[in-house]
């Protein structure tokens, strides 16, 4: 090892030991506390390892099943629209006009609000009593003020749509960029040999932003997976668990039920989950986008 | 031309955006040289140390001026809904015990929210809080965990008949008591007086007379926005405690305590349960209770737009306090309705004081928990934050007796309330039952006695664990 070497390994320290106490050692813990049956509130059981009981009856507890639908339907739903407006967003903000750096700082708001405190916007948008979103849709009408949150199906609506304000600059940025890649040059020849909007948008356009728009897809179908302050501050899971996403699930099976074995078993199966799509992903993608061209 | 790389985003992304400083191009590349970087590195790093020595200087530092002679003790709470009376109560407090300092820590309001806390504390013997607010369905669970002191020798029966038999018993697990009682509550009924004696109705007894009741006063009053009745339905505690209350009223019970039978999907509890859905959600109720906790849906009847509701001790004052309430002073409370031939159902609230069992302050702890629930501090309680007392003597005190008639009022109910399944594992049992009353009471078309059967299922293998316990 030269000087120079020892002196990056000594930078590269702080972030190590970081990344060890706050993301390594809480994993590993889970790991080990998910093969154990630990109930806060009766110690007398003790840490007894039971192998693999948690996950066996994990397998068989309808309502993970119900929370992993319901995630399912919450990832897939949010990230095809984030990635759609994303991509509409994109070729708009890419385009020449006056205000376009504006514009493109204004669509990064929502992405740079914090989620409980958009969550919470949300609430009361949609509240039945007093919400914008009735008032817009029923004026003065308050006898057909519909109560959002209170019907499952809208309720898991609600935390979708918010979701896809939130992230979808989020999706539009990472797209831009691929956007403004693309060399001019490519775009003229396009024009001179006649090819339209559409055609110029298929043939060119598409292709040579699809690697941004597959790494947008990754992003967000990996986040999408750990929703929880969504549901947390809109429904807290209700009502009759229509918004009981896996994470919460897992939450409040160890922090609220105290009962820290099980609860561990999910936060790894979502952990597990998450790590597969990256993997499957990253292997669609190619690994050379993830890794810096030098 | 294949995509371009991470950092290549990241600058484009950052472009034209106001705030984002860009660093030139030509600098991705380092070119400081090492050394120079080393030697700015390492004044960094001396500095750092420094830090870190002055960091761990600071607590014994502390501890030198604490071991002086004042003993601080640590009141772990809820944020409270009246935090000046409380402060002045620690101030008068420390007016009588100059050798004891309280350092009242604030948690979240939500009981749950505060219970993921606490619990998490005790767990890890966190010797950092030496008395702390239990709610009334903690006891045991805190008592089987070992995180509350045994306060059987401190707290001897003489004393505790000072008090009412509800929250004593809920404070007591295995005849030993862990809590001892700070205020309580119970599921009361309020409804416009006023209505009521224009149309010359008494309060109604059962719940189909509620519905009739209001169903003539809504007719006659065509307001749009007006409701029957108003509770608290969202997926959370209180719609344990609503839930608990027409079940009991009905006969019915999720459980026998004392055989471990699961009562859920017998024939009174179904028969309620149905009485919700079908009358009440939606119906006599707005469709959105069912996302209401206490503030949203007596929020409905301060605006008056409902005629009877559901709600805890506290609300009485909200109710009428003019700035607040658009119908103070027209304002009845007593017992809730039951169903035909059945008798009235009350869930019991309320807090109790704790003792931290890993406190070095056990005795400190234990002064000022006196002092708080003493007679002077549960009156102060009571006329200053609307706090319903747990000492018999209180509701005795002509002061009280002329400044709240309406707690004589509450007196029927407390007394009556019952508490929520006692057990170590009543944060599990409560998850199941606010799950299943949940979708009882929202899916209109689903067949009851299949999910109800389902959920005693899942009930009976809870009991399990808890039952190993026991061997």
């Amino acid at each position: 090892m030269t000087h120079k070497d020892r002196f990056f390994f000594l930078l590269l320290l702080p972030a190590a030991a970081l990344l060890m106490l706050f993301i390594v050692i809480p994993v590993g813990q889970s790991f080990f506390l998910s093969f154990h049956r630990v109930i806060s509130g009766l110690p007398q059981l003790g840490e007894a390892m039971v192998g693999l009981e948690n996950y066996r009856n994990l397998l068989h507890d309808d309502v993970a099943r119900h929370s992993l639908w319901i995630t399912v339907i919450f990832v897939g739903v949010t990230t095809f629209f984030e990635l759609l407006i994303g991509l509409f967003l994109a070729l708009l903000m890419h385009r020449r006009f006056p205000g376009r750096g504006a514009l493109r700082a204004a669509v990064l708001i929502p992405w740079a609000i914090p989620t409980v405190v958009a969550a919470q916007m949300w609430r009361f948008l949609m509240n039945d009593a007093y919400g914008m979103i009735n008032y817009l849709a029923f004026g003065t009408k308050i006898d057909c003020y519909i109560p959002w949150l209170a019907y499952p199906a809208t309720a898991l609506g609600a935390i979708i749509l918010a979701d896809i304000w939130k992230t979808a600059s989020f999706a539009a940025l990472l797209i831009l960029a691929g956007l403004q890649v693309i060399p001019r040059e490519i775009h003229q020849a396009g024009l001179v040999d006649g090819a339209g909007t559409w055609r110029r948008f298929r043939h060119i356009t598409w292709p040579l932003i699809r690697p941004a728009v597959m790494v947008a897809l990754l992003f967000r179908t990996i986040d999408a997976f750990r929703v929880f302050d969504l549901a947390y501050v809109l429904t807290q899971g209700g009502p009759a668990d229509a918004t009981n996403v896996l994470q919460l699930y897992g939450y409040k099976k160890m922090f609220v039920e105290g009962w820290m074995g099980y609860g561990s078993a999910i936060s790894v199966c979502i952990f597990m989950l998450a790590l597969f799509l990256a993997i499957i992903y990253v292997r669609a993608v190619g690994r050379h986008l993830l890794e810096a061209r030098v | 031309m294949q995509g371009a790389s991470a950092s290549e985003y990241l600058w484009i992304c950052t472009e034209g955006v106001p705030g984002f400083s860009r660093i030139p191009k030509e600098c991705s590349g380092i070119h400081i040289t090492s050394k120079k970087a080393y030697m700015i590195m390492r004044r960094l790093l001396s500095k750092i140390a420094i830090c870190g020595i002055l960091i761990l200087w600071a607590p014994l530092v502390d501890v030198v001026s604490a071991a002086k002679d004042t003993t601080e003790i640590v009141f772990l709470t809820w944020k409270p809904n009246q935090p000046e009376v409380w402060n002045k109560l620690i101030q008068q407090f420390h007016e009588k015990h100059p050798h004891i300092t309280v350092k009242r820590q604030v948690c979240p309001h939500s009981s749950t929210e505060y219970h993921a806390i606490i619990t998490q504390r005790l767990k890890n013997r966190d010797v950092s809080v030496d008395v702390f607010l239990m709610d009334v369905v903690w006891p045991p669970e805190f008592a089987n965990a070992g995180w509350a002191l045994d306060l059987s020798s401190r707290f001897p029966e003489a004393e505790q008949e000072k008090f009412l038999a509800g929250p004593i018993s809920a404070g007591i697990y295995h005849e030993k008591i862990y809590g001892v009682p700070c205020y309580m509550a119970a599921g009361l009924f309020y409804y416009r007086k006023d209505l009521l004696e224009k149309y010359h109705f008494d309060p109604p007894a059962t719940w189909a007379e509620m519905i009739e009741q209001g169903n003539i006063i809504l007719s006659d009053h065509k307001n749009p926005g007006m409701v029957i009745y108003s509770a608290q339905f969202k997926q959370y505690e209180g719609l344990v405690c609503n839930m608990l209350e027409f079940l009991r009223s009905n006969g019915g019970e999720i459980l026998d305590q004392k055989t471990g039978q699961v009562l859920l999907d017998q024939a009174p509890a179904l028969e309620a349960i149905s009485f919700v859905r079908d009358h009440i959600i939606g119906k006599a109720a707005p469709r959105g209770v069912v996302t209401y906790e206490e503030p949203e849906s007596l929020s409905l009847f301060t605006q008056g737009k409902t005629i009877f509701h559901r709600n805890w001790p506290y609300a009485w004052a909200v109710a009428n306090d003019p700035e607040k309430s658009t119908v103070s002073g027209k304002v009845g409370v007593g017992s809730l309705p039951a169903f035909e031939g059945h008798d009235h159902a009350a869930t019991l609230g309320g807090w109790h004081f704790g003792i931290n069992a890993f406190s070095i302050h056990q005795e400190a702890a234990w002064q000022f928990i006196q002092f708080m629930a003493s007679k002077e501090s549960q009156k102060t309680l009571a006329l200053k934050a609307g706090l319903a007392p747990t000492r018999k003597s209180v509701y005795e005190d002509p002061v009280i007796q002329q400044k709240m008639p309406h707690l004589i009022a509450f007196l029927p109910s407390l007394k009556k309330a019952v508490s929520r399944p006692l057990s170590p594992i009543y944060p599990m049992i409560s998850q199941e039952l606010q799950r299943f009353f949940s979708a009882a009471i929202v899916h209109e078309n689903e067949a009851l006695p299949s999910m109800a059967h389902a959920s005693a299922v899942r009930l009976k293998k809870l009991l399990e664990l808890e039952a190993m316990i026991a061997k």
